[in-house]
């Protein structure tokens, strides 16, 4: 299977899925939690759950206007509403137990909306600064390379790599965002803020060996790039590998509160380990060809 | 081999790194499983004799998983100037820390921070079950109050109020002797009365019941008046108790221990209880002096000797005449040998705390207790209408009024003080309050209790003070600053509330250690069906990690949360990917033709650089992550960070170290599908 050859279908694929993501994420955009919105998110266990209907009847006198009421596992229910007092909490735990019996609160966040504010910016500061951090190691590690591709385009085809194994995770969130009703909180941040991390894990395993074998052997850098690619997909597959199963385990088996986590991170190294294989190394070579192809046009002119 | 075996290491030091590796693995083991190191130790303390401790160190659980609350507050610091707004916070979480303490939460967290223009103070309740209480507790903006020393003597009733008291005394007679007839004509209505119309509240409820009397001195009148009675005799007469009219009734009537009455000489030593500091002779000296003294004693001449020799005060007068006293009044040695006496005898020595004693029995009689019902009928005292007398009188001057409370330095001595400086009203009434308090105490009250109780020594015009004190710079430093938080009009908002309920934390614990159990094997079968040998050693290495992780997180501590373990099991994954760099690269080495060893060598040479690039960028967004300082990703970033450089030892060193071992063996040469080539090795 020669990657590079074929390049052009696999930008393609990319493509798609880039610009689907783009365009669920323009469409629907991501439905955010109460982290960054503000407001009550309650989860109540009973011991006879009652339809998320009657649970709103129960609650009608208290006024929440917008209440979003989710079944969660067997048992439970997710109250999401605005933001309210402790003395009215305990009043709408009061009237579950009379209306519907014992009931356990499982859990209780009430969030200001500076708070979710400040998470947001936050969270968005943090995405730049890793950005540019590893975009910064990257072309340090790389800075002894400078033939025939200057260290500086091995960054930024990092870079480029990163938005690919984010916005795809992204996009998808935004999709089940939409269609399941899942929000997105800090831990989404985090998952998103490791795979960056992370995805650059095997992209630099690639690179590593394309950089080792310019030294070291002799062909196009098309060949090189090639042979380098067959050399490492195996090891790129299999670190991969390791840290999905990990993730899978958590997903499974580590309880609904961290589904959602599991879930981006799982799609986000599998976007990153398919990229650093089928992506990166052919798009180094595109952009070789094509910066030659300029000069020599230059030059003929 | 084609080439010589240099970079390989000697066989002792493989075996040297080796024995350490275990030794590292059964430390680790211990930190990370107490129970089994327990036993260990258990074992070895029954044979060797030793007395080593349990290993006892446990995970420190985060909020989601132990259960508790997190409240964060944001200060407004509006009023406040910009260079005391940090210290203010501070004061803040003393504060809150102070009231929370009060609640009865174990190791309350209670953290400050800044974010931007905000303040923000959070407080990490684990295990609460009052959320609202606490909430309400914490909200209270705290109060500062000065109060000074109430002198004011009682002030009397005026003489529209005893006019009106003793109007109201004169109902309350008619009324108890209304009830003091009916009773009479019919004892048996006692019992009714009293539910009727008793003021004493605790034997109202039981009919007027009071119980026997005898030890309870606050009945002592009661059991005066009724101690002639007969069981169901009503007495004829009211008795006239501080606060009441009673009406009593002999319920039932028992024996008592007697009374005795009698007379004692006492000698003291030097040392005894209560014995004046004149006193000289030793114990020794004491108790011969007594000895000469009872020879010449008798039960006629008692009283004169007492007279002559006892060393109790007033002796001279009393002759040592102690009066009727019951069980319970003398200490113990003296009580037990006056009862065992005869009337009309005198003791043996006696010794008790107070020095040596002769006692001379005059008397004994034979006591009874009452069990009697009563009905009180409420008298009214001044003291009804007089509010009662507090150590402390309010002042016009609290919070408000002060500028600053600050750390400061005596100018001579150096010794620390803290200094308080008022606004203009505050040294008016400063001024006021130090003039007319010189010599007394004046105490600043903190949330209702006092926080501090100097004296004043002189008026204070300027509105400067200093209070002075045995303190430590800490101490005035903190004292300060309570004082300052108290002082400043810095209101704090709830801005956020986390509370996970302890069913979802156990929950979340069972589901997270399933995860990582699952999490581990599946790794393990992964590494153990793609690399074998090299694999099995691997899943070796990827305990010990296991091991080195969960002590670092014990001995840090670091806090688990939900986000921290799945950063944990992450890292599971993430720890072997070294190894499989490495062995990829083996596999390449050997298919070149290297020998095993010098492929061994090889391979982790070269799988390093790229093993060090891919982990750091996953450092760095630890440390991104980290400093996205929500507590839940806080978590995640440091479990995570933790495992990424413990991996790096187990997946180089230990790995590296267990793979040599093996290779020193014959095992390759016999089995070289064990190791990662079909083919035999070339040689």
């Amino acid at each position: 299977m020669k990657i590079v050859k074929n390049r052009w279908f696999w930008f393609l694929f990319s493509g798609v899925l880039v610009v689907s993501a783009v365009v669920a994420l323009a469409t629907f955009g991501l439905k955010q939690g109460i982290d960054f919105t503000g407001g009550t998110q309650l989860s109540v266990r009973f011991e006879k759950r009652p339809t998320p209907v009657d649970a709103e009847k129960a609650m009608a006198v208290f006024n929440l206007n917008t209440m979003t009421i989710q079944p969660a596992g067997d048992t439970d229910l997710i109250f999401r509403f605005k933001s309210i007092d402790e003395d009215t909490h305990q009043k709408m735990i009061k009237t579950m137990e009379s209306t519907f019996g014992k009931v356990t609160e499982l859990q209780y966040n009430a969030i200001g909306p500076a708070v979710g504010v400040e998470l947001r910016q936050k969270a968005i500061s943090s995405l730049v600064i890793i950005f540019l951090l590893v975009l910064a190691f990257i072309a340090w590690s790389f800075r002894k390379v400078s033939a025939p591709v200057q260290s500086w385009k091995y960054g930024t085809v990092v870079l480029a790599s990163a938005f690919h194994d984010v916005i795809i995770p992204v996009g998808l969130f935004a999709l089940l965002g939409k269609f399941l009703n899942w929000e997105i909180g800090t831990p989404f941040i985090a998952a998103v803020l490791t795979i960056m991390g992370y995805s650059i894990n095997d992209t630099i395993v690639v690179l590593d060996r394309v950089r080792e074998n310019l030294q070291k052997t002799t062909g196009t850098f098309e060949e090189i790039v090639e042979r380098s690619i067959q050399q490492t997909m195996l090891r790129s597959f299999n670190t991969s590998m390791t840290t999905i199963l990990a993730l899978l385990a958590v997903f499974f088996f580590g309880g609904e509160s961290i589904k959602e986590f599991a879930l981006a991170l799982i799609v986000g190294i599998a976007t990153g380990t398919y990229s650093s294989i089928f992506i990166i190394p052919s798009l180094l070579v595109t952009w070789n060809k094509f910066s030659h192809k300029t000069k020599q046009a230059g030059t003929r002119a | 081999m084609s080439k010589p075996s240099t970079v390989t290491v000697p066989r002792s030091a493989v075996k040297q790194r080796a024995l350490l590796l275990l030794v590292l693995a059964l430390l680790v083991g211990g930190v990370a499983y107490p129970p089994a190191a327990n036993r260990v130790i258990d074992t070895m303390n029954y044979w060797v004799g030793t007395h080593l401790g349990h290993i006892e160190k446990g995970f420190v659980l985060g909020l989601d998983l132990q259960g508790g609350t997190r409240l964060d507050y944001e200060a407004d610091v509006s009023q406040v100037p910009a260079s005391e707004r940090a210290a203010s916070l501070d004061g803040v979480r003393d504060v809150i820390e102070r009231r929370v303490n009060s609640l009865g939460v174990s190791e309350p967290l209670i953290t400050t921070a800044q974010a931007g223009d905000s303040w923000r103070v959070s407080a990490e309740l684990a295990g609460i079950r009052d959320v609202n209480q606490a909430i309400k507790l914490i909200g209270e903006t705290p109060i500062l109050e000065f109060k000074e020393e109430n002198t004011e003597p009682q002030r009397d009733l005026t003489a529209e109020e005893t006019k009106a008291m003793d109007a109201k005394n004169a109902e309350a007679k008619k009324k108890a002797e209304a009830d003091l007839a009916q009773a009479l004509k019919d004892p048996g209505s006692v019992e009714a009365l009293a539910k009727s119309d008793s003021s004493d509240q605790a034997s109202k409820a039981l009919g007027g019941d009071l119980g026997f009397l005898k030890g309870k001195p606050q009945y002592q009148p009661i059991l005066d008046a009724v101690k002639n009675l007969k069981a169901g005799e009503v007495l004829n007469r009211l008795v006239d108790l501080p606060g009441a009219y009673v009406i009593a009734k002999v319920e039932e009537v028992k024996a008592s221990d007697p009374q005795v009455n009698g007379r004692h000489i006492l000698i003291q030593w030097a040392g005894a209880q209560s014995a004046p500091t004149s006193t000289t002779r030793t114990k020794e000296e004491a108790k011969k002096a007594l000895e000469d003294i009872k020879k010449q004693v008798t039960a006629a001449n008692f009283t004169d000797m007492a007279k002559k020799y006892s060393e109790e005060p007033g002796a001279k007068e009393s002759g040592g005449d102690l009066g009727w006293f019951g069980k319970g009044d003398m200490v113990e040695p003296f009580e037990k040998a006056i009862y065992a006496m005869k009337k009309g005898d005198v003791s043996d020595i006696v010794e008790t705390q107070f020095g040596y004693h002769l006692i001379f029995k005059a008397d004994e009689r034979p006591t009874n207790d009452v069990r009697a019902r009563a009905v009180f009928i409420k008298q009214t005292q001044a003291s009804d209408i007089l509010p009662p007398q507090g150590e402390w009188k309010n002042t016009q001057l609290g919070g408000k009024q002060l500028k600053s409370a600050k750390l400061d330095f005596d100018q001579n001595s150096g010794s620390p003080q803290i200094a308080l400086q008022f606004d203009d009203e505050g040294t008016k009434l400063f001024a006021d309050i130090t003039k007319r308090n010189v010599g007394k105490r004046v105490a600043i009250f903190l949330d209702g209790n006092v926080e501090i109780a100097p004296t004043v020594q002189t008026e204070i015009a300027n509105g400067q003070a200093v209070i002075t004190g045995n303190y430590t710079i800490e101490e005035a430093k903190t004292k300060a600053m309570r004082l300052q938080q108290g002082a400043l009009p810095i209101p704090i908002k709830l801005i956020a509330q986390q509370t996970v309920g302890s069913t979802l934390g156990q929950d979340s614990v069972n589901k997270s250690l399933t995860a990582g159990i699952w999490g581990f094997v599946f790794v393990a079968l992964f590494m153990l069906f793609w690399y074998r040998l090299p694999g099995l050693m691997s899943i070796v290495s990827l305990c010990l990690y296991v091991g080195i992780s969960f002590s670092i997180f014990k001995l840090l501590p670091v806090t688990l949360t939900l986000a921290g373990i799945a950063g944990f099991i992450l890292s599971l994954g993430i720890a072997v990917d070294a190894n499989v760099l490495v062995f990829e690269r083996l596999k390449e080495e050997v298919k070149s033709g290297k020998g095993w060893l010098q492929a061994l060598e090889e391979a982790f040479r070269r799988a390093w650089p790229s093993i060090r690039d891919g982990n750091t960028t996953t450092l760095i967004a630890c440390a991104v992550l980290y400093w996205f300082s929500s507590s839940i990703i806080k978590g995640f970033a440091l479990t995570l960070a933790v495992g990424i450089l413990t991996s790096l030892f187990t997946s180089i060193i230990v790995t590296r170290t267990l793979l040599r071992l093996v290779a020193m063996t014959e095992l390759p040469k016999r089995m070289p599908w064990l190791f990662l080539n079909k083919t035999e090795d070339k040689k």
